[in-house]
């Protein structure tokens, strides 16, 4: 190819406004909003009580920002190819609750891998709900989720399971390293940069957006949008797989109500984090950082001594307030 | 098959039902080389259904369909796309959420290795986008750009130099003008007119005549999913082609109002 620049005549005139453009360029990028209620709510907090900040306190909510912070990840990487999963909370528990029966049986590690087989193939059934029968995913998704927490109710028969099997996973995933700091929280921060990578600078991300921004000219420009949902599908389910046997190892017990209404928390965070409703827009380190808000939150009105109920009000208005954040910083998008 | 070598595509006798509706009945349509064809019909007439299968969007239920020399059964619009067929469909060309530069490699990104994985080639996908957006006349500061705040003209100038990029060997162009000022229409004409002279088929799309007669070499008509007939353009006025078009009078044979007058 030829490489004449087209472009050097444009160059100059802007010259001077260059500081302007960074600041644009800044301001465009999508985690932008949720970097800056990052820094508010921990300016907030520490202001508030200065322990907050305290290696560790930090360590004790990356410890849940991480386990949701996982799930959240999988479910910014679904709605960016435009779906919803709303099962991931039980694919979570029921993760950690086959993974705690495998490991019993035979071992830590083939019980983590059998469990994130399970957990694959519910996303592959609910993507395939979705490709083929064309319901909506939220639909297709509450179902399963009902279905497989019901599967899980019913195997258990609503009893609690311990874990009695080797240590060689739990090390691995959840063992105090240094202070309060846990390998999960390494773990999320390489399936972030992972996800980041796959979503921003790969073709398959790039069919990712758009697949869930205008379906039908990826479809026209040869993606196969068919098999990026049910892949994406697959994925969001072996993120919450992982973050399901992630946070049992650390609890070491599964209930059949383990981990309800995390799927909305996930949602909650993917969209504080930046990413579009409507699908084709999203950031892997938003979604993350959304998940980390939600666990600051959790942690932080209990530090300044708010009793825990506050929670759930004070999620619901940031919810609200970075939603709104968001749109206004894309209105040249959406 | 020597004398085939004129032509670029020939569809023969496709036919394409949605349940009850028979959108093409029987309809032969060829395109030749470094012609540009407009395709004419009103709303419904099946035109969209014809492109849509020559771009592999859709399965003929019956025909043949041979392009460059060779039968095809265009299974795919990545197979369409491999073979030198672009398409700029309908209102839908481009992805508002993505930048300029995605867009333009939407499908056909370049990549580079780093190890055992393959990444997409960032740097090239900038400098190539921005060439192309500067080759058809495009003024945006940079190909990160998202394409929402662009045009309806500019995305389907952005649109036709994406074909041009990739080499097509046939152009097809969905309603290229609906929506567009009469400013913004005379350079998707003259980016047409360049796309021919650079060797590639066009296939021009619209309901309305006097949109495309400026370019056209041939018109085909559709009419209720039947071909009704063929005008070279010769000296026809528009309005004789558009007399056709309303009417639905059959066209006997290829009308050529060259050899007429
Ligand atoms: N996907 C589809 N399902 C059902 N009917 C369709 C579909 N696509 C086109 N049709 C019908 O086929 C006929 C031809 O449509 P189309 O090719 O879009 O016409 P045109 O592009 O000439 O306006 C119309 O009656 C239209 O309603
Ligand atoms: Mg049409």
């Amino acid at each position: 190819m030829g490489s004449n620049k087209g472009d050097s005549k444009n160059n100059n005139k802007e010259q001077p406004e260059l500081k302007e453009k960074l600041l644009d360029k800044i301001k465009k990028q999508p985690e932008f909003g949720v970097v800056i209620v990052f820094i508010l709510i921990t300016t907030f907090f520490t202001i508030l009580n200065p322990a907050f900040i305290r290696l560790n306190n930090i360590a004790g909510f990356l410890t849940r920002g991480a386990e949701l912070g996982i799930m959240a990840v999988g479910i910014a990487f679904l709605m960016i190819a435009g779906e919803f999963d709303l099962s991931v909370s039980s694919v979570y528990a029921f993760s950690g609750f086959l993974f705690i029966v495998i490991a019993e049986q035979i071992h830590s590690i083939p019980a983590f891998f059998l469990a994130l087989v399970v957990a694959a193939f519910i996303g592959f059934i609910n993507g395939n709900i979705v490709i083929r029968t064309k319901i909506p995913s939220f639909i297709a998704t509450l179902g399963s989720m009902w279905a497989v927490r019901g599967l899980l109710l019913g195997i258990t028969g609503g009893t609690s399971v311990a874990y009695t099997g080797d240590e060689f996973m739990p090390n691995i995933l959840v063992r105090y390293f240094y202070r309060n700091f846990r390998p999960s929280h390494i773990w999320f921060i390489i399936i972030v940069i992972f996800m980041s990578v796959l979503l921003k600078q790969t073709r398959y991300g790039n069919w990712v957006f758009a697949t869930g921004g205008k379906i039908e000219v990826a479809r026209s420009l040869g993606v196969s949008v068919n098999k990026v949902k049910v892949i994406n599908f697959i994925l969001c389910a072996v993120l919450a797989g992982i973050a399901g046997i992630i946070a049992i190892t650390r609890f070491r017990v599964a209930s059949a109500a383990f981990g309800r209404m995390m799927e909305l928390e996930a949602i909650a965070s993917a969209v504080i984090g930046g990413t579009l409703m409507t699908g084709g827009y999203g950031t892997i380190i938003g979604a993350a950082l959304g998940a980390v808000i939600m666990s600051m939150l959790r942690s932080g009105l209990v530090m300044v001594g708010a009793p825990s109920y506050w929670y759930n009000a004070f999620v619901g208005v940031i919810l609200i307030v970075a939603a709104i954040v968001n749109l206004k910083l894309m209105k040249d998008i959406a | 098959m020597a004398q085939n070598q004129d032509f670029l595509v020939k569809m023969k006798n496709i036919s394409k039902s949605f349940g009850a509706v028979k959108a093409l009945k029987n309809v032969d349509f060829h395109v030749k080389r470094n012609e540009i064809v407009g395709l004419l019909g009103d709303n419904g007439a099946g035109k969209s259904t014809l492109i849509k299968i020559l771009c592999g969007v859709l399965q003929p239920d019956e025909g043949e369909i041979f392009f460059d020399g060779e039968r095809l059964d265009i299974k795919s619009p990545r197979e369409a796309r491999n073979k030198g067929i672009e398409t700029v469909h309908q209102d839908l060309s481009l992805v508002d959420t993505m930048q300029i530069d995605r867009n333009m490699f939407l499908g056909k990104e370049p990549t580079k290795k780093i190890g055992p994985f393959r990444f997409l080639d960032k740097k090239r996908m900038r400098q190539e986008s921005s060439r192309v957006v500067g080759d058809v006349g495009i003024k945006v500061r940079d190909p990160d750009e998202f394409v929402a705040i662009l045009s309806g003209g500019e995305r389907q100038a952005i649109s036709i130099g994406r074909s041009v990029y990739f080499d097509a060997k046939l152009l097809i162009l969905d309603e290229p003008l609906r929506a567009l000022s009469v400013k913004e229409q005379k350079n998707v004409l003259q980016h047409v007119k360049d796309v021919r002279d650079g060797g590639t088929s066009v296939i021009f799309i619209s309901h309305n005549v006097y949109h495309a007669h400026e370019v056209t070499d041939r018109y085909v008509i559709l009419n209720n999913g039947f071909k009704q007939g063929e005008i070279l353009k010769g000296d026809c006025p528009p309005e004789t082609v558009s007399e056709y078009v309303a009417t639905g009078e059959e066209v006997d044979e290829v009308l050529d109002c060259s050899i007429e007058l």
